[in-house]
């Protein structure tokens, strides 16, 4: 895959109707996503990285509404693990190209209609995974107490009048629900470490995550463009 | 011209109109009866069987008097019977969900209703063409007038039926979504239609007009909707003098809405349901809680006296001499109506899939087909019908009827097995858990940034500007302290509560004690001065007025089900119970010498280091916003109370005779009595009145009490006021155990 990446971004740039190119995108998990789609995102990506073949975390700055989004940090964190690009390795990359962009929008593409059980299952985790890796900060595979305060904090963040106090509670009673359901009763000794991925998609069973957590990429020629 | 517009029968004498009035009274108490057994409304929805009782009592009047019983009059219909309804659903309304499917809910709304309207038209003027027949002298704009007349899906009979049975929130928004909204496509064809009857000629550019019309009706309805409803919020304004008015304010205005639109022929309902969806957001916040549980209430049971006289009065003017029966014209009108609306779904959805990034599956579709049912509102405009321009009114009475107690009994009785049988996805009413709400906030901040940074505008990204807007400008006029309220908070405060109670409760029933507890409870044996009943009352009066406020959103839309109220007021109940627990064996713990836990080592809190204790968080807590105001032991910090429910392995003080539910955890609790809402400018009260409280502790707990009731604000959000059930004997014997209160037995949160 590395080899291909220079040529193959060389390539996109031109134009999108070679088979290799098509094949490999595919091999991304990116059935679903139409050629316009990647013309499109492709072209945000032009836009984002002032036409250089890599974006850094800088490069998210220019985009304006994304400054008053409370979680701000852990979306552009998230562009950049590792663990989300499918990388072997552990920690934050500090550029991504084109392909590694597309990879994290195919996380949020949306659910198809013919895909069978163990599709769905897959594709569901997939997202999930995703989902986790922007609550687990430290990427030690677990959510601990303090990370979780981390989140509700930031997401708090926007609402002057509530105290870090209350946030902390919030988190803490949180994670306590998060504890009655994944490890069910606690011995009065026992320690809950924090939440692990196991645990994590039992907490989301109940919800379909599959149809919430996607973005509308449609009619992409008509959607107008925001610098 | 408005549908009020109606010719009156004339009055029977003042017999006569007692008589129905009172077997309707009678009916409809004992009908309601019916509710205990519970068996039947899962089986046949309550429509029905009004419908029933209806029929029988218009069959009595009909054998008594010889005569057609009084019909309902559509005007009574249209303006008494039909507003509430409209309104409580409106109010009840899932706004989020439905402004997230509106596309579709339009396009079935409008395409939907004019593709019935002309295809069952249509279809039946050509069996009206056929000789055989006899019908031949129904017109075409007869037809398309009938068409568009009982096209209309019919909001209360959805609702009827579905409140039942438990489809998922989407399929049940899209169902009655379109009910709802259908209501401006129907009057515009049928005003439409019956002017163009008694038109001589037609011209192209009255069909235009019409059209044209339909924008300005459907629109102008809801724009006078969303109007009245921002006066509404800003009247409720500067209520806060006035409380008790509030609920007032609130159907005034709505059913001003009904009628002003109405009165511009515009569509009342889209208006009244505008004016509701704007009140219920902006209006909840200012009132007092007491007023919004008035409202609510009142709503609830306006709807559903408004639903019961509307299903008995179609029962009983069915019975009487209105009828004539054709078997081609009933009977193909019936099958054009399932017909037409099944091929107008499944077409319409083919389309609007192409839309959705979640498709509507077939099993939806055969759901929204099925459950596209008929109701009064043909009912009453059939009655309508100047019988001047339609010589056979009544062969289109008879087949109304038909349509109507087919769609009513049979599609009602028939959808609860289908949807079992077909294994629509149900709406799982899961208890509200703070995760998830962290977890939704979370997902619309990280979707909305996706496409941010995407550089594409979608559903999101317009939620969030509107949202923006809405803070800036919008709330900031309407709303009067402006504190915005972070719906992760107040969920959270809720459960909180519910925590407390849930581990009161087990507190006092259950735990197994392990042998060591055993003996030590045996060892201490402390005699404990019972509480006096002044006493009681002292503490009692005092709770009730420091409780909790915590505005529960108006989640349910279902009439029936007003539950969750109950639980909250169990939920301050049993928080009263277990502050007089806690002030009891605080009162005890401190004449007996008791262990500290000091020993942290004990202490156990979920990821945190072993050694960690956390008194920094009490010495915090003066200024923190998280406070509680009870009494308590904690070591560091007697201002606060830190409910330190630890279980300690080796002193477990449990009654012997609770059995254990679950076992111990540990947990940790802060809550703060909230006295009044507002979090800046008041803390030097609570700080005043802690002070007293920690100065006063062990005697006389409750003296400093009285500080809060009086510094507190009139606009002081009131328990309901009603005296709590409290059993003193249960207390005293609370009473006489020692030490109960640390060391519960903490069950599960959930």
């Amino acid at each position: 895959m590395l080899i291909m990446v220079d040529s193959k971004y060389s390539n996109i740039v031109l134009g999108y109707n070679d088979e290799l190119i098509w094949k490999h995108l595919k091999h991304l998990c990116l059935q679903t996503v139409t050629s316009e789609q990647i013309e499109h995102l492709h072209r945000r990506f032009k836009q984002l990285s002032g036409d250089q073949p890599t974006i850094r975390k800088e490069h998210f700055d220019n985009i304006p509404d994304l400054e008053f989004n409370p979680i701000r940090s852990k979306i552009v964190h998230a562009f950049f693990d590792k663990r989300n690009l499918r990388q072997e390795s552990d920690g934050l990359a500090d550029e991504i190209n084109f392909e590694d962009f597309l990879t994290i929008m195919s996380y949020f593409r949306p659910i198809e209609m013919n895909m069978n059980e163990e599709q769905l299952d897959h594709f569901r985790k997939e997202k999930l995974k995703f989902l986790f890796h922007m609550y687990d900060s430290d990427h030690d595979g677990k959510i601990t107490l303090q990370e979780y305060r981390n989140v509700v904090e930031e997401l708090l963040s926007g609402n002057p009048h509530l105290e870090k106090e209350s946030a902390r509670s919030i988190a803490d009673g949180a994670m306590m629900e998060a504890a009655s359901i994944c490890v069910g009763q606690m011995e009065p000794d026992q320690v809950y470490e924090g939440i692990t991925f196991e645990d994590f998609l039992k907490m989301w069973q109940g919800i379909d995550i599959e149809t919430k957590m996607h973005v509308r990429f449609l009619n992409m020629e008509t959607i107008a463009q925001c610098h | 011209m408005p549908r009020i517009e109606v010719s009156h029968k004339c009055c029977p004498s003042l017999e006569l109109r007692c008589l129905p009035l009172l077997g309707i009274y009678n009916l409809e108490s004992s009908l309601k009866g019916f509710h205990l057994y519970h068996k039947l409304p899962s089986v046949v929805p309550e429509s029905c069987l009004l419908i029933l009782v209806g029929l029988l009592l218009g069959g009595i009047i009909f054998g008594a008097e010889e005569k057609s019983p009084p019909a309902m009059k559509s005007d009574v219909f249209f303006l008494y019977l039909l507003p509430p309804i409209v309104l409580d659903a409106g109010y009840f309304m899932p706004t989020r969900l439905f402004f997230e499917n509106f596309g579709t809910i339009i396009l079935y709304a409008v395409v939907g209703t004019l593709w019935n309207a002309i295809g069952i038209g249509v279809s039946l003027f050509g069996i009206c063409q056929i000789q055989v027949f006899g019908l031949t002298d129904i017109t075409l704009l007869q037809c398309l007038l009938f068409g568009s007349l009982i096209s209309a899906v019919d909001p209360v009979a959805v609702l009827a039926v579905f409140e039942n049975i438990h489809v998922n929130e989407q399929l049940y928004i899209l169902v009655f979504g379109e009910s709802l909204l259908n209501d401006a496509v129907t009057v515009v064809l049928y005003n439409l239609f019956k002017s163009f009857c008694q038109m001589r000629t037609i011209e192209t550019i009255d069909v235009f007009a019409g059209i044209a019309k339909f924008f300005v009706v459907g629109i102008g309805g809801v724009l006078i909707g969303i109007l009245l409803g921002f006066v509404a919020a800003f009247t409720t304004r500067f209520t806060h003098k006035i409380r008790v008015i509030e609920p007032l304010f609130v159907f005034l205005y709505s059913y001003l809405s009904y009628i002003t639109a109405e009165m511009f022929h515009l569509s009342g309902i889209m208006a009244i349901t505008a004016c509701a969806m704007t009140m219920n957001k902006y209006v909840e916040e200012n009132v007092s809680q007491k007023s919004f549980t008035t409202i609510k209430y009142f709503m609830k049971m306006l709807s559903s006296v408004s639903e019961t006289l509307i299903f008995i009065f179609m029962g009983v003017s069915t019975v009487g001499k209105n009828h004539e029966w054709n078997w081609a014209f009933v009977c193909f009108t019936l099958l054009f109506c399932l017909i037409w609306r099944a091929l107008g779904v499944f077409v319409l959805t083919q389309i609007i899939n192409m839309f959705r990034t979640i498709p509507l599956t077939f099993k939806d579709q055969f759901i929204i087909a099925y459950g596209g049912l008929r109701g009064a509102i043909c009912f009453s405009l059939v009655f309508l019908l100047p019988a001047a321009v339609f010589p056979r009114k009544k062969l289109f009475i008879t087949s109304v009827i038909v349509v109507i107690f087919f769609t009513v009994f049979i599609q009602g009785i028939t959808i609860r097995p289908l949807v079992e049988f077909l294994d629509v996805k149900r709406s799982n009413k899961k208890q509200p858990v703070v995760s998830e709400e962290i977890y939704n906030r979370f997902f619309d901040h990280m979707k909305a940034g996706i496409e941010d940074v995407c550089g594409h505008w979608g559903h999101n990204f317009w939620r969030d500007k509107f949202i923006k807007f809405d803070k800036k400008y919008i709330r900031r006029l309407l709303i009067r302290e402006n504190q915005p309220k972070s719906s992760i908070v107040s969920l959270y405060k809720k459960l909180e509560i519910k925590h407390a109670i849930e581990m009161a409760e087990s507190g006092m029933i259950s735990t197994v004690p392990s042998l060591a507890s055993l003996t030590d409870y045996r060892e201490l044996k402390v005699k404990v001065k019972p509480l006096s009943s002044a006493e009681m009352e002292n503490m009692r009066d005092i709770l009730t007025k420091n409780l909790y406020q915590i505005r529960q959103r108006t989640l349910s839309y279902n009439r029936h089900s007003l539950t969750a109220d109950a639980s909250e007021k169990q939920a301050k109940e049993i928080l009263i119970r277990r502050r007089h627990s806690l002030r009891e064996s605080i009162r005890k713990s401190h004449s007996l010498s008791r262990e500290r836990p000091a020993s942290a080592n004990t202490t156990r809190y979920l990821s945190l280091p072993k050694n960690t204790k956390l008194p920094e968080r009490l010495r915090i807590r003066n200024k923190a916003t998280f406070r509680v105001s009870d009494s308590s032991d904690s070591d560091t910090d007697a201002a606060t109370t830190v409910l330190n429910l630890k279980p300690r392995p080796g002193k477990k003080m449990r009654d012997p005779k609770q059995k254990q539910r679950k076992p111990q955890q540990q947990f940790r609790m802060e809550w703060r009595n909230e006295v009044d809402r507002d979090c800046d400018g008041k803390g030097d009260h609570r700080e005043a009145a802690n002070q007293a409280l920690t100065s006063s502790w062990f005697r006389q707990p409750l003296l400093s009490r009285p500080r809060f009731g009086t510094l507190s604000e009139e606009d002081l959000t009131k328990d309901d006021g009603s005296t709590r059930p409290m059993p003193p004997p249960r207390l005293g014997r609370q009473a006489s155990e020692p030490e109960r209160h640390r060391s519960k037995s903490e069950n599960q949160p959930y």
